[in-house]
């Protein structure tokens, strides 16, 4: 499994939506099921799966799946 | 008036140079639409609120600081006549987040985070109560994941927070927002 096909499924997971609606696009607040709790169980499961500890800011700033490859990747994971 | 720092954000007493910028927030549809007035607020009677703030013991009201920058604001106010702040055994909280990017992010319960600790600890408060309008969904849910309880239905909603209510429903929020 890639690291993208990794953190669509994180986000599926922690979202609890279906893979096929997760996309780079997708953002905070845009669907029902992303909002503030779900965002936590989300960074839960981004940090179980990339074995990372985000810190709050990036928690904060984590606005969306593009930006979530953005502070994964100053973690040392690599999107192709 | 006491400055609140923690959690990522700072709460610091509203300044004379802060008033213009919180009365174009207040006055802007965004923020007026879940006031209980939407008349706007000229820049007298700004200046005589705030003037009443400087004498006024039953309530604080701070300018909330992410980054530096500041985004929102918050108060509360004693509930009952004839208390004070200092010993009041209710207290109201209010807040809105006037920049957009933030409004409806985890950090938003950040500066209620500080409030709250400081009502139930300082303060040592029994309890804190919310008023909503029934038609803000967004709003009823933040204070639901808080703790609050609703009390009282109809066109504004009353809802009330204990001390017990409000530390079991927070021990994760606070654990992402005090790394």
């Amino acid at each position: 499994m890639t690291s993208t096909q990794t953190l669509y499924q994180a986000f599926a997971t922690g979202l609890g939506v279906d893979l096929a609606q997760v996309s780079d696009e997708l953002a905070y607040n845009s669907i029902p099921q992303w909002d503030s709790t779900a965002h936590m169980i989300l960074i839960a499961e981004l940090e179980n799966q990339f074995d990372v500890m985000l810190d709050t800011d990036d928690i904060i700033d984590m606005s969306s799946v593009a930006k979530a490859k953005e502070i994964l990747a100053k973690h040392d994971v690599q999107f192709a | 008036m006491k400055a609140l720092c923690g959690y990522n954000v700072a709460l610091n007493p509203i300044q004379q140079t802060d008033l213009e910028m919180i009365r174009q927030w207040r006055n802007s549809p965004a923020v007026s639409q879940f006031m209980l007035s939407q008349e706007d607020i000229s820049t007298e009677q700004q200046q005589a609120w705030f003037n009443k703030l400087q004498r006024d013991n039953t309530q604080q009201h701070w300018l909330i600081c992410y980054k530096q920058q500041p985004i929102g604001c918050a108060n509360i106010k004693a509930c009952y006549q004839g208390q004070q702040l200092s010993n009041a055994q209710a207290i109201e909280v209010g807040l809105y987040i006037a920049d957009e990017r933030y409004r409806g992010n985890i950090v938003a319960f950040a500066p209620t985070l500080l409030v709250n600790d400081y009502c139930f600890e300082e303060l040592a408060t029994k309890q804190l109560l919310a008023v909503v309008k029934n038609s803000n969904q967004a709003a009823l849910n933040y204070n639901e994941k808080l703790g609050y309880k609703v009390q009282q239905r109809g066109e504004l909603l009353k809802l009330t927070l204990t001390a017990k209510d409000y530390q079991q429903a927070t021990v994760t929020i606070k654990q992402f927002l005090s790394r």
